[in-house]
Formats: structure tokens, C-alpha cells, sequence
């Protein structure tokens, strides 16, 4: 009856579906961000690994990928400190550009690895699940994929959150992320923590690789617009702060969807970059941060 | 050291003007085409992301500027010399605007602002279909009726002796000492005076006039484009990866650089097929690890531990007073 009013919520409802998935992405640059100082280019690639470990596994087994996400979690923790202690340590105190450079050298090998061993097909994945509706009222449905993604999405965002703020090693990550000098000062062991927080933000990249292979299409190249929206919000919830990540996932998901409903899907994620350099020039220490830029 | 450097690529780049009159076919001289535009491209980034120290990703947006200046520009009416012209000067209205916004920030923040820009310019020029003509793409005029191929590796070889001669001059002129300045310290460098921002944006528009020209040169060899040639990420991040490799901030290190990683992706290309980007990736992290200020940087650091050593006093001064060795001891912090 009120289109001008239930169709603008549904692309609220959709975008915030969206944007969950996007907060744990952004969570998980954001706290490389926050604990190195340095942009991380792999971590859409990482984001892809995820995906194709999980393709891999619901192939062989059948196991719905909304189970099996942890697998890629675990994974991409270890393929996360690994990259952290074989390749990142040796050149920690290196101007960061080669810091850049060294991971835009890993996700282009893990992408091309990826198109080796796969193909460069896309793949998709059917499981009962994705014909399930949810109809709330006669004019909001919700797709139940997306719901249970967010569920997980957000659980794992609660919990990612607690740690950072409630663990030994959430305090260890604030300190060096707030004074990585004064840090190794007060006693914390900086390479074992920046290991351990490269391991999680990888992890939360696989994860959300988990849980978008039912909604999405999988492709070696899949991970690159992912990692650009991780730039945009790592930057939008201001840089190292990875609730403000989380809020700018959420809040770029609805910005997209809206997009697409008013403008089309292809202005999406120009609006994203505009927002990006709006928030840059107006408050370079993102929306929710206090940094200074 | 500087002055060998010079002289050696001034040989080099010389040799490479007589290079088509061996009879290559037109295919070398293409790829010779691209391992030549990427140095004169690299040394125009080197001006902004090696001497100034601002890490610009986003160089792709001078590019496909120019690219597109020219296209549109010519199917205007204007001719094709007066649009390159017109693509410049527009490549460079785009970095005085990019640039006011993002070199107010440091760092990532820079980095990823340029990024930003870059792929709004690409998504714009995707999404307007009646202005660029979108992904179907835009035919380019060609700028050299008689014999092309040759003609446009001869305008590059002399883009990138114009970059090299220009990076030559500019290190060691009074502006490029400010922008080494800022480099190591913006905030010390404000305090001594340095415009800071001003030094920053004439570096930028400097880099952003050789890169569109470039970018023009490109598109006119192809004699048609579509956004994801000429403005995506893949073209900023290969430019600055050829500086940094080669030594960013080093005045010859964007040419070796190029002409190595150049050279070495066709290789790659016809010896590993598919695995050739692999390889690439662990080519680039091998020189990160191995040579973390770039191949030129890293060898004259190697080669000037067996310069002359400068004569030394006899005896190392004592200090005369506690307050003196302390405030010795600050200085060397």
C-alpha cells in the first residue's frame, strides 16, 4: 500500500543483511590497521581463500557452509600468522610502502594460485536453504541465507569485540595500537601480539568468505571489491577503531543498497568512495573515531 | 655515483632511440613500448611518492585523464595534438583537485584517499556511457600517420629521457631538496619554512602532466579504450610497484626498475602461461625481503661501503662536561 514507505525500509533491511557480513570484513582489516600501521592488499584475498576452502569442503562433504565457517576461520588464522611471522616480521621497522608492497605480492600470488588450481570459472552453490523466504507482513521479505549470515555476522562481531576489549590480548592490541614504542615497554611481547591480531583479522576476512559463498558468486578475482570496501571502512569508523568498522559496515550496506534501489547497482560503490573522500576531507579521523589523521 | 648513474642511463636511453632500426617486429617494439612508458611513468611518480614521500596509489586517474582527454577532446572536433594538450592540462586540474583534498592527510590515509579517487574517476567513466561511451569503450585518433609503432616508442624513449633529465634537475634544485625535506619530516620541514603543501601540489602536477601524456601516448597506440584499461587499480599500483622496486626516491631507480619488471612479466608471460602473475607476486616479495629500498637503493648503499673512507681526527674529542656528553648522546637519538 505504502510503497514510499516499505520500499525504502526493505532496502534498509537488505543493506543492514549486507552490511554485516561487511562490518567483519572491516573488523578484521581494522585490527591489522589498528596493531601494525599498515593497509593490508591481501586481505581480500584472504577473503577469497576463505571462500574457495569453503567451496572446497561443502564439495566434498555437502556440509552446509553455514557449519563449516569455522573451518575457514581456523584455516586462515594459521595462513594469517604464518604470513605474519614468515614475510611481515622480517621487514617490521621497513618504510611501509614495502610493507604495502609485500602484500599486494601475496594477494597477487594467492589469486593467481587460486586461478590455477580452480579455474577461472565462477562457481556458485545451492543448499535448500536459499529458496527459504521470510515474510514479515505483506511487503518485507527477507531472504533466510542472508538472515542466518547476519546472525552469525554479528555474533562473531559481538565476540570479536569482547576480546578486543575484555582479553589480555584486546589490551595488549589497544596498547601497541595506541603507543607501539611505550608498548614493548610495559612488558608486551609486540611481534607475538601483531602475529596473533594478523591471524584474527585474517580470520574474520575467511569467515565472511564463509558465510558469502551461498549468496555469492565465486571467482578468483572475487575478493578485490571487498577489500576496497574494507579501506572504505576501516577509514569511515576511523582507522584502528574496530567498533566504528563494524557501525561503517553496517552503515555502508544500507548506503549501497539504497544506491542501487534509487540510482542502480553499478553507482554503488562509486557512492562508497564518495562518502570515503567526503568523510576524508571533512574528518579525516573517521566518523567515529578521535585519531587525528 | 649520481653522476655515473646519469651518465649510464643517458647511454642507455640513447642506445634504445637507435634500437628500431634493427628490424624488430612490431610486437618487440610493443612490449619495448611498455617497458619504456612504465619508466617514464614510474619517474613521474617517483617526483610525489620518492622524493616527496607521499604514496600515491591512485596515478591511474592522471592516466586514464589523459587517455580519455584525448579520446573526447578529438571527437569534439579538436584536433589530435591540441587534445593530448588539453588531456594534460585536464590530468592536471584533476591532481590539483585530488591532491588539495588528500595531501592534507599522511600516510595509509593518503594512500587510500588516491585509491579512492582513482576508482570514482573509473566508475564515473564505466557508468556514463554517453560521455565516455562506458565499457563499450571510445576510439582514440592516432598521432603518427607514418610508420606508428616506431614513432610511439621513439615519444616515449623521449617521455622518459624528459622524466629522467626533469628528476635529475628537480633533485638537486632547491625544490627538491623541500621535497626530500618533507619527506623526512613534514613537520620539521614546516617549521623551517618549507611550504609544505604548495611543494606537495607542484610535485603532483608535475607528475600528473607526464603521467596523462603517458596516458595519451597509450590510448593512441590502442586507438580504443574502456575504463578498465586505462583507470583501474592495476595501472597505479604497477607504476608505483616499478618506482619502489627500482628504488623509490633514487633518480634512476623507476627506469631499472622498469626495464627488470617489464621485461620480466612478458617473460613470465610466455614461459610460465597462467602461473605468470604468481610468479610476478614472489618476484615482488623477493625484492621486498631481500632489498627493502629497492634495487638501486639497495646496491648503492652495498657499493658505498667500498668508497674511500674520508679521512678521520686522530682522536675522538672527549667531552669536557657531563651536560656535553648528554646533549651528545640527545643528538644522536
Amino acid at each position: 500500500m505504502v510503497n514510499w514507505f516499505y520500499i525504502p525500509l526493505q532496502g534498509i533491511i537488505n543493506g543492514l543483511l549486507t552490511g554485516a557480513l561487511y562490518a567483519l570484513i572491516g573488523m578484521g582489516m581494522a585490527l591489522i590497521f589498528g596493531v601494525m600501521r599498515i593497509v593490508n592488499f591481501a586481505h581480500g584475498a584472504f577473503l577469497m581463500m576463505g571462500m574457495y576452502a569453503t567451496y572446497v569442503v561443502f564439495q566434498a562433504t555437502g556440509v552446509s557452509p553455514y557449519y563449516e565457517f569455522p573451518l575457514a576461520g581456523i584455516l586462515l588464522f594459521f595462513v594469517g600468522y604464518a604470513t605474519y611471522m614468515g614475510l611481515l616480521r622480517p621487514i617490521r621497522g621497513q618504510v611501509d610502502f614495502m610493507v604495502i608492497l609485500l602484500t599486494m605480492g601475496l594477494a597477487l600470488i594467492l589469486t593467481d594460485g587460486a586461478q590455477l588450481v580452480f579455474g577461472a570459472d565462477y562457481h556458485q552453490i545451492n543448499i535448500p536453504l536459499l529458496s527459504r523466504n521470510i515474510h514479515l507482513g505483506s511487503q518485507i521479505s527477507i531472504n533466510a541465507p542472508w538472515l542466518v549470515s547476519f546472525a552469525i555476522a554479528m555474533a562473531l562481531a559481538g565476540a570479536l569485540y569482547w576480546v578486543v576489549t575484555h582479553t589480555m590480548f584486546g589490551r595488549a592490541a589497544r596498547a601497541i595500537a595506541q603507543n607501539p614504542y611505550a608498548a614493548p615497554l610495559m612488558g608486551i611481547n609486540v611481534n607475538r601480539v601483531q602475529a596473533v591480531a594478523f591471524g584474527i583479522g585474517s580470520a574474520a576476512a575467511g569467515i565472511s568468505g564463509a558465510l558469502l559463498l551461498p549468496v555469492f558468486y565465486l571467482f578468483p578475482e572475487v575478493g578485490n571489491q571487498f577489500k576496497l570496501k574494507s579501506f572504505v571502512m576501516v577509514v569511515l569508523g576511523g582507522m584502528g577503531s574496530i567498533q566504528g568498522a563494524a557501525i561503517a559496515g553496517l552503515v555502508l550496506g544500507v548506503v549501497e543498497s539504497l544506491t542501487s534501489l534509487y540510482w542502480g547497482n553499478e553507482w554503488a560503490l562509486a557512492v562508497d568512495f564518495v562518502l570515503f573522500i567526503l568523510v576524508l576531507s571533512l574528518k579525516p579521523s573517521g566518523i567515529f573515531g578521535s585519531q587525528r589523521a | 655515483m649520481r653522476k655515473w648513474q646519469l651518465l649510464i642511463a643517458a647511454v642507455f636511453l640513447l642506445a634504445a632511440l637507435f634500437v628500431p632500426l634493427f628490424g624488430l617486429t612490431d610486437y618487440t617494439l610493443q612490449i619495448l613500448f611498455r617497458v619504456f612508458l612504465f619508466a617514464a611513468l614510474g619517474l613521474a611518480w617517483n617526483l610525489v611518492g620518492g622524493y616527496a614521500g607521499q604514496l600515491s596509489l591512485g596515478h591511474a586517474a592522471y592516466f586514464g585523464v589523459g587517455a580519455y582527454g584525448l579520446a573526447l577532446f578529438s571527437k569534439l572536433g579538436i584536433s589530435p595534438w591540441a587534445a593530448v594538450l588539453l588531456g594534460v592540462v585536464l590530468a592536471m586540474i584533476c591532481a590539483a583537485m585530488i591532491g588539495s583534498v588528500s595531501f592534507r592527510l599522511r600516510g595509509p590515509y593518503f594512500a587510500l584517499c588516491t585509491i579512492a579517487f582513482a576508482e570514482v574517476l573509473r566508475l564515473v567513466a564505466k557508468n556514463l556511457p554517453n560521455v565516455t561511451g562506458g565499457d563499450v569503450g571510445v576510439q582514440v585518433p592516432l598521432l603518427f600517420a607514418h610508420s606508428p609503432v616506431r614513432s610511439f616508442y621513439w615519444s616515449v624513449v623521449l617521455l622518459t629521457a624528459f622524466a629522467l633529465g626533469l628528476s635529475a634537475w628537480i633533485e638537486r634544485s632547491r625544490f627538491g631538496y623541500y621535497l626530500m625535506a618533507i619527506r623526512e619530516d613534514q613537520d620539521t620541514a614546516l617549521s623551517v619554512g618549507v611550504n609544505a603543501a604548495r611543494c606537495k601540489l607542484w610535485a603532483l602536477l608535475i607528475s600528473a602532466a607526464i603521467t596523462g601524456l603517458g596516458g595519451a601516448l597509450y590510448a593512441s597506440m590502442f586507438l580504443f579504450i574502456v575504463p578498465d584499461q586505462v583507470l583501474p587499480m592495476e595501472i597505479s599500483t604497477e607504476i608505483a610497484i616499478v618506482a619502489m622496486l627500482g628504488g623509490a626516491g633514487t633518480l634512476i631507480g623507476p627506469l631499472v626498475g622498469s626495464v627488470l619488471l617489464e621485461s620480466a612479466a612478458e617473460i613470465f608471460k610466455n614461459v610460465f602461461k597462467e602461473a605468470n602473475l604468481l610468479i610476478y607476486g614472489v618476484l615482488i616479495i623477493v625484492v621486498v625481503l631481500f632489498m627493502p629500498e629497492g634495487i638501486v637503493g639497495t646496491f648503492t648503499r652495498k657499493l658505498a661501503l667500498f668508497k674511500k673512507a674520508p679521512a678521520v681526527p686522530f682522536a675522538a674529542p672527549v667531552p669536557a662536561t657531563i651536560e656535553a656528553e648528554s646533549e651528545r648522546a640527545a643528538l644522536n637519538e
